[in-house]
Parts: structure tokens; C-alpha cells; sequence
């Protein structure tokens, strides 16, 4: 079962990150992130976009480490897994880059 | 014990028809109707449930039939207002709860033994509770029809339209409670579904190996464990909020009606998953036997599988689009769901590659096949158009949905079903069928679908709105409706058809042969119609297919015949496949029938509003689940049992690993998605609802210290676990099981005093929150308790010894979760304190 630990960890990762930034998008309207000024721009998208980044390093790493095990079926499941994961955080988690937050 | 499980040597052969004998005796049903409820066989139980669930199909079918009646016509009085609204609702609710789900669950619990080479699902008892379970469920729904008080919100019940203000009356407690006590079959299916294809498998058929239904249904059961408590919970909080006045969706007092909307799209999109990863299973397993070749890309379908699972539980808030959500938060979800096309895409491909390298033979099943591809192609890229926000915008809540909706669920479930029961009709009648009825009814159903839904993308993009009962002043709609109605006729007459011929099929077709399709897949490998037993023996390492049938028959395979009287299966590793142990199944008992009506007399009495009775049933229902431990555990210990030549196993009251252990931690993924869902509540209504913050609680160090005192004492329930196991055969493991009990007993009361401190639930959702978490704890410690008890008594009656651990090991799984839930509930109290 090691190995479908493996093949799930990519998506796994995907939901935790998709469900973390859109728990962060939330939390950020509900205690007004938007208009609170960092060095670097506005809290609520600098943590976005830094968690979203993060969750793709992660992601590389993933795919860097979590190499594939057994024979050829199983070793494709394992990359398969490592890069659905990686494609939708990138595609789903897009927008915090490209939307405004709260309006 | 063998390591290789390709060193297994055959057993010696048998003659075929004595060996049939002696397993149809073991395990056929009992004879007559008293014998007939006794059923826990997965053939009979799987068949049911698809034969009620295809009856309700014919009620909503007919309902739909009413619909399309008073839409014929601009001034249809065919129905009345609120006639109209209970009939739209009930059709909705009962294709989909008393339908679609129930289907799967029925075509899963009668094939995937057969096709993984298995005797019966993992824990037929819990089939059979949950078949009837949906069956007493679907009747109190159904009877609420009969009664005029039939639901009328729509079937996904938004509040405050379902709140008691603007539904007074029982009409929305029908289909909270009718729903919550259906979906206990869908719970009772998942964990069934999961450990069955994990843990039964064919010896040597590792989960790569396995055939692609095996996977689709893996991924199936996984959402549905996820995908059900969502729904479960809100159905739960709703509850309350109407018989007792908790304000969960109260905005006034701090509630918020999106949280209902979260909590039932959570389940209901993946919903859309849960019924078309089964009926996918369905294509990949019949295209390639009509398409005389092998599947296309087994490991691109399988990662698809996988893609599907999670990103379905990315998308519910698509459905959510016009309530007024972010821009970003709405690019997330619109983005997720026009990537779920992607592993659709993949496994379509594969399907046609797969009819393109082959020779397709183009039977019936493949008819209704063809049907498939024309109707859900269509229908997901209309649900690509209306995952793009600005058109959503557009299209929301008219006809346009509703067409989609349907291309989508008849596309993706219903024609798949229909070539399934066509395809697998001579393994459950041993006959074949009569001709061309069966293609008649085909057409008569996919013309009449698309007359119906084709036209009403345009009727939608007229902008006529779903749910209304009439249009006086819109007479552009009038002929589009008229054609849907047309089409509407036809395609009922065409299901009236279908069922004739599998009617006709079954009373007077000719005798079929084995194997009529000359199919690959191993549940062609026995006589039909299919035994009970399904394999006289089970197959060993090598050939999982078709071709083992008289080998199996002969009792050459693994654990031959039934020579001790019992049902005995095979457990193997869930990677592997490696022979584990064998379990010995429970036998035909009526303890199931009278479980469910035990939770249906619960469910009866918060309808009559009787809740002062319900202790009573709760009653009845703890002393229906004490009864289902006797059979769980063995007072001697056994030797090996032979399963093949220089192969014995022990049977599973010996070993650690067993079905249960797997199935209760399967049930606690179930119940962590729960409490998760229920955090999410108090997340949500604590960032989001109006009306925050609550009126000062006055709680203080008191009710903390009551809380920590019960987290002491189920950390000592753990622990006495841990040692009731160690030392369970000596006599400190008893002193443990009561040192258990004991605890479990005190931290209920415990958690009874941090109940009498807090503040009244009626007053603020936090307060109602805090005492839903509170309930959350209670039930757990209830039947943690339980849990205890039945060690003890194991210990009590020499269940126990050095080889035998009794209840041990699922107690301290239950105790752990229950520590564990309450620590986070208790720090979440003490956070609300703080902030």
C-alpha cells in the first residue's frame, strides 16, 4: 500500500493546497488582508501567492523525490500522480495571480 | 506459509456437481418469504437493490411524465402550484437517492465478487442492513406523496425556503430524515465496496492487475466516503434547527444559509462522479469484449481514475456561482472545472482507440453504448460552457441546466446501465434474449431523450426559468415545450419496452450457454445463471479470466467446497493479492431486516415529532447493534485450515488484520470527513456570517477543566484498550476491559456536566455549534462505550486467548478517534474563549 500512498501523493497535495488557499482567500475577506499594507504589496494576495508558490515547490519536490516503484505500470501511476497533482495546483490556483481578491 | 503465491499447486479435482451441491446449501437462501428476508448473499442483495432501485426509476419516470404534462401547454392546468413543486422535488430527490445510488450500490455488491474472483462481499450482514435500510427509507419518502406532504424545495432543499419559517409542517423533515436514513445504505456500500476490493481479491491479482471495474468502483467508494458526510451533516444541522430551533442557517442569530449551500454541493458534485465513475466501469468492461480486443491505455484510464476523484471535490462551488462569491474564489472553481474534462477526455479516448483497434460487433449492449457517446459528450461540454462564470451567469437556474443535467446523468449513467443489464441479463436469468424488442425500446429511449433535451438548451437560452409551472406570457416557449413533451411520451415508452423485453428474457428466452459474449473477465467464469457461491474454489495465482470456469468448477482451486459448513473466503494483501487468512462469513439472519427497522423507528418518531420517545428507539438500535457482535469471535482455537496443497491459513478470529479492523478504518475516514465538515461550519460562520460576535458565554476555567478532566479519562479508555489487548490472556486483560468500560462511562458523564454549563443552543450558532460538537462527542463515547462492553465480554466468555483478541483492536481504533475529536473540539471551545 506504500506504493498507492505514493500515487495519491500528488493529489493529495492538490487538496490540501486547493482547499488551504481557498480557506486562506476567506479568512484574508473575513479579517480585511486586502487593505493591510506589507513591504511587499497587500497582505491577503502576498499570501496567496506564496502559499500557491510554496505548494508548487512542493509539488517539484514531488516529483524530484517521490520516485516511481514496481514495475512499469505501477512506476507510470506513481509519475502520473506526481504530475496531476502539479498541473492542477498550477492550473486550479491560477487566479491568485490573476484576480482581485475580495471584490 | 507460502511467500510466492505463484508456488500455490492446484488441488486435486473433484466431481463438479457434488461440490455445487454442497456450496448451493451453504450458501443459497433460506426457502419462502421468512427465508427470503433472511438474505445477506451478495447476488440476492445486489439484485434487489437494482430491482428497487428500477421501480423507484419508473415512479420518477412517471412523475417526470406529469411534469412534462403541465409544461405542454403555456396554461397547463394539469397541476396545481404546489402539486407541481412536491412532484419537480420528489422526481428530482428520488432520482438520485432512490435511484442512481442505490443502482450502483446493487450493481457493485451482485458483480464485483463475481469479476474479482471472490464468494461474496466482505460483510454481507451490513448489505443487507443497508438494502433494507434504503428500502424503509424509500417508502417513507414515497409515502409522503401519498399523503400531501410530499417535499417541495427542490431537491437540493435551500434554505430558508426549507426552514421552518417557510415550510412549516413535515414536508422538508421527509426528506431530511427519508435521505439520511437512505444514505446509511450508500455509508454501509462504500465500506463494503472498499474493503471487498482491497481484501477479497483473487489470490495473486494485484491491484494493477485487477480489472478495470475493480478501480472504477475503488474510486467510487472513496467518494462516496467522502462525498456522503457533507450531505449527512447538513441534513443533520437542518434537522435540528427545525425540530429544536438551533439557528445553524439562522442569519438573525448568526447562521448562514450558504453554509447548507456548501455542505450539500460538497456532496453534490462529486455526486455527479460518484454515479458516472460505475457506469464508466460499465463501458471499459463491455466495449473491449464487443470490441473483440483489449482496453486501450489500462494505465492512463486508471490515472484518470485518480485525477477524477480528486479534482470532482473541486468543484462544488460552480453550482454556487450567482450567490455572490469573490471573483477569485469563483476563478478557482471555474478553472477546476473545466480541468475535470481533462481525465473525462483521457478515458473517452481510450474508449474509442479502443473500438478503433478492434473489430466492433455491434449488439445491443454496444447500442446503447453508441447512446452513451452521443448523449454525454454532449453533455460535458455544456458543463464546460457553464463552468465559464460569465455564461453561467446567464444560463443559471433555466432550462439550459436542466438539458445538461441530463445529458449529463442519462448520458453518464443511465445508458451505460442500461447496456450493463443488457450485457450481464443472460448471467442473472441463464438465458438469452428475445430479438429486436431490445433495440426497439433502445431507440424509442434515445430519440425520445433527445427530443425531449436537445431542444431545451434553446428553451433555456430563451431564458425560461426551471420550477416554473407556467408561462402565460411567454408563448415562444409553448411549441419547444410541446416537442419535450412529445419526446418526453416517447421515451417512456421506450423504458415501458425495456423492461418487457428483460421481462420477456427472463420468463421465456432460450437457455443460455456459458460465456454468450466470449468475455475475458472472471465473472464469466461459472455456470449460469451464476450459483450463489459464485466459485466452487477461488482462483489462485496465474489466470484471472474466463478461462478457469472448469478448473474453479472442479474444485481445483483454492479453498474447495464448503467441508466444514461455513462460508469461507479468502483474505489476501491489498497490494499483492498474497493469501492472508481466511474469514468465515456470516450465514443467512434476519438480524439486518430488524436493525433497520430499529433506525427506521427513530427516524418514524423525529418525524411524528415525538422526540421524547426517541430514547426508546436509540434503545432498540443499541440492542440490535450489541446482537450483531455474537456472531463476531470464536471460543476455541483452530489450526490452519488447508487451502491448497503446502498452503494453510488461520481463520480471522486468529489474526490481527482482519476484514472488520480494515472496515472500521475505512468507516473512520467516513467519520473524520464528518467532523471535518463540521469544523468547516464553525470556520465558516465564525469568518463569514453575519451577526458575529456571539453574546459573551460566561463559560470560563470551569467547563475547561470538566473537558480536560473527560479527555483524561478517554485517554485511560485508550490505554486500557492497548492493555486489554496485550494482556488478554491472562487476567489483567479483564481488569483492563472493566478499567475500559468504566472510563468510557465516566467521560460521558463528564462530557454530561460540560453540556448543563453550556449556554442554551437556541440562543447563537456558536452556542448551537459548541452543543453539535458536544452531540458529536456524546456519540462517539456511546458507542466507544459499546465497543468496551463487547471486550469485556469477550474476555467474560473465552473469546479471548493468546491467538484471539476479540473486539480489542477495533475498540482502541474507536477510543483513539474519540480522544482525538474531542482534544480538537474541546481546543476549538477554548479558542472561542480566548478570541
Amino acid at each position: 500500500m506504500i506504493w498507492m500512498a505514493r500515487v495519491l501523493a500528488g493529489p493529495i497535495l492538490w487538496g490540501a493546497l486547493f482547499s488551504g488557499i481557498y480557506g486562506l482567500h476567506g479568512l484574508g475577506c473575513g479579517l480585511d488582508w486586502p487593505n493591510r499594507e506589507t513591504p511587499l504589496g497587500a497582505l491577503h494576495p502576498l499570501a496567496m501567492i506564496g502559499a500557491w508558490l510554496l505548494g508548487l515547490a512542493l509539488h517539484a519536490a514531488l516529483i524530484r523525490w517521490n520516485r516511481a516503484l514496481g514495475d512499469a505500470r505501477q512506476a507510470m501511476l506513481v509519475r502520473a500522480g506526481n504530475w496531476i497533482g502539479a498541473v492542477a495546483s498550477a492550473a486550479t490556483l491560477f487566479p491568485v495571480i490573476a484576480t482581485s481578491t475580495c471584490g | 506459509m507460502t511467500e510466492d503465491p505463484h508456488a500455490i499447486a492446484p488441488n486435486p479435482p473433484q466431481r463438479a456437481l457434488p461440490l455445487h451441491r454442497q456450496m448451493d446449501r451453504i450458501w443459497s437462501d433460506l426457502p419462502g418469504w421468512r427465508g427470503s428476508v433472511a438474505s445477506v448473499n451478495h447476488g440476492t442483495i445486489g439484485l434487489r437493490f437494482m430491482a428497487t432501485s428500477f421501480l423507484f426509476f419508473s415512479i420518477g419516470g412517471v412523475l417526470a411524465m406529469l411534469i412534462r404534462a403541465q409544461l405542454a401547454t403555456r396554461d397547463g392546468a394539469f397541476l396545481d402550484t404546489q402539486l407541481y413543486n412536491q412532484i419537480f422535488t420528489m422526481h428530482g430527490s428520488i432520482m438520485m437517492f432512490l435511484f442512481a445510488i442505490p443502482m450502483l450500490e446493487g450493481l457493485a455488491m451482485w458483480l464485483l465478487p463475481k469479476i474479482l474472483g471472490a464468494r461474496d462481499m466482505a460483510f454481507p450482514r451490513l448489505g443487507a442492513l443497508g438494502y433494507w435500510c434504503y428500502l424503509f427509507g424509500g417508502i417513507i419518502i414515497l409515502s409522503s406523496l401519498l399523503f400531501g406532504v410530499a417535499p417541495d424545495g427542490g431537491w437540493f432543499m435551500y434554505v430558508p425556503l426549507s426552514g421552518k419559517t417557510y415550510t412549516p409542517g413535515i414536508s422538508a423533515d421527509v426528506w431530511l430524515l427519508g435521505v439520511t436514513f437512505v444514505e446509511i445504505s450508500a455509508m454501509a456500500a462504500a465500506v463494503e465496496i472498499i474493503v471487498t476490493i482491497l481484501r477479497l481479491r483473487a489470490a495473486g491479482m494485484a491491484l494493477t492487475r485487477m480489472p478495470l471495474m475493480g478501480w472504477y468502483m475503488l474510486g467510487t467508494a472513496a467518494m462516496m466516503l467522502v462525498g456522503f458526510p457533507p450531505l449527512i451533516l447538513g441534513s443533520i444541522l437542518l434537522e435540528l434547527e427545525r425540530a429544536f430551533d438551533w439557528p445553524f442557517f439562522d442569519v438573525l442569530r448568526g447562521g448562514d444559509p450558504m453554509l447548507w449551500q456548501h455542505l450539500f454541493w460538497l456532496f453534490g458534485h462529486p455526486e455527479v462522479y460518484i454515479i458516472f465513475l460505475p457506469a464508466a466501469g460499465v463501458l471499459s468492461t463491455i466495449i473491449p469484449v464487443f470490441a473483440r480486443t483489449r482496453i486501450l491505455g489500462y494505465g492512463a484510464i486508471v490515472a484518470a481514475i485518480v485525477g477524477l476523484v480528486f479534482l470532482s471535490f473541486g468543484l462544488w462551488v460552480h453550482h454556487m456561482f450567482t450567490v455572490g462569491i469573490p471573483h477569485m474564489a469563483l476563478a478557482f472553481f471555474s478553472a477546476a472545472s473545466a480541468l475535470v474534462a481533462v481525465p473525462t477526455s483521457v478515458q473517452i479516448f481510450a474508449w474509442i482507440g479502443t473500438m478503433w483497434a478492434g473489430r466492433v460487433d455491434l449488439r445491443l449492449p454496444m447500442l446503447h453504448v453508441i447512446g452513451f457517446f452521443a448523449t454525454f459528450v454532449m453533455g460535458g461540454l455544456t458543463g464546460v460552457m457553464l463552468a465559464m462564470v460569465p455564461f453561467n451567469w446567464q444560463a443559471h437556474d433555466t432550462h439550459f441546466v436542466v438539458a445538461h443535467l441530463h445529458y449529463v446523468l442519462v448520458g453518464g449513467f443511465v445508458f451505460p446501465m442500461l447496456a450493463g443489464i443488457t450485457y450481464w441479463m443472460p448471467m442473472i436469468s441463464g438465458r438469452f434474449r428475445v430479438r429486436a424488442l431490445g433495440e426497439a425500446a433502445f431507440w424509442l429511449i434515445f430519440l425520445g431523450f433527445h427530443g425531449t433535451f436537445f431542444i431545451m438548451h434553446l428553451t433555456g437560452l430563451l431564458g425560461m426559468p426551471r420550477r416554473v409551472d407556467r408561462y402565460p406570457d411567454n408563448p415562444e416557449w409553448e411549441w419547444l415545450n410541446l416537442v419535450s413533451s412529445i419526446g418526453g411520451m416517447v421515451m417512456s415508452v421506450g423504458f415501458a419496452l425495456f423492461v418487457l423485453d428483460i421481462a420477456m428474457q427472463w420468463l421465456f428466452g432460450r437457455r443460455s450457454h456459458r460465456n454468450p459474449w466470449k468475455a475475458q473477465t472472471m465473472d464469466w467464469a461459472m455456470a449460469l445463471p451464476a450459483p450463489s457461491y459464485n466459485f466452487a474454489s477461488l482462483a489462485g495465482a496465474g489466470r484471472h479470466d474466463a478461462s478457469v470456469t472448469l478448473p474453479l468448477a472442479r474444485g481445483e482451486g483454492l479453498l474447495p467446497g464448503a467441508p466444514r459448513d461455513r462460508r469461507e473466503v479468502l483474505v489476501t494483501e491489498p497490494g499483492t493479492g498474497r493469501p492472508d487468512h481466511v474469514a468465515v462469513l456470516p450465514g443467512n439472519t434476519r438480524l439486518p431486516i430488524w436493525t433497520a427497522a430499529a433506525i427506521g423507528s427513530f427516524f418514524l418518531l423525529m418525524l411524528a415529532g415525538l422526540y421524547w420517545a426517541t430514547p426508546l428507539a436509540i434503545l432498540l438500535i443499541l440492542w440490535a447493534a450489541w446482537q450483531w457482535g455474537g456472531f463476531m469471535g470464536s471460543r476455541r482455537d483452530a489450526e490452519p485450515l488447508a487451502v491448497a496443497p503446502g498452503l494453510a491459513l488461520h481463520e480471522h478470529w486468529q489474526m490481527r488484520n482482519t476484514l472488520a479492523y480494515s472496515g472500521t478504518v475505512t468507516l473512520l475516514v467516513a467519520d473524520a470527513t464528518l467532523y471535518a465538515s463540521l469544523l468547516f461550519g464553525v470556520a465558516f460562520l465564525t469568518v463569514i456570517a453575519p451577526n458575529w460576535p456571539p453574546p459573551d458565554s460566561g463559560l470560563g476555567w470551569p467547563v475547561l477543566l470538566t473537558g480536560a478532566a473527560a479527555l483524561l479519562m478517554m485517554g485511560l479508555g485508550l490505554v486500557a484498550s492497548l492493555l486489554a489487548e496485550a494482556q488478554r490472556a491472562a487476567p489483567p486483560g479483564r481488569l483492563a476491559a472493566l478499567a475500559g468500560v468504566a472510563a468510557a462511562g465516566l467521560a460521558l458523564l463528564l462530557l454530561a456536566g460540560v453540556a448543563w454549563q453550556f449556554d442554551d443552543p437556541t440562543r447563537h450558532a456558536r452556542d448551537a455549534l459548541r452543543a453539535a460538537l458536544l452531540g458529536y462527542a456524546g456519540f462517539h463515547g456511546v458507542v466507544t462505550l459499546m465497543l468496551a462492553l463487547r471486550s469485556l465480554a469477550d474476555v467474560r466468555q473465552g473469546r479471548t486467548s493468546a491467538m484471539r483478541r476479540g473486539a480489542a483492536p477495533v475498540w482502541q481504533l474507536f477510543q483513539a478517534f474519540w480522544l482525538g475529536t474531542s482534544a480538537l473540539s474541546l481546543g476549538v471551545v477554548a479558542l472561542q474563549e480566548i478570541g
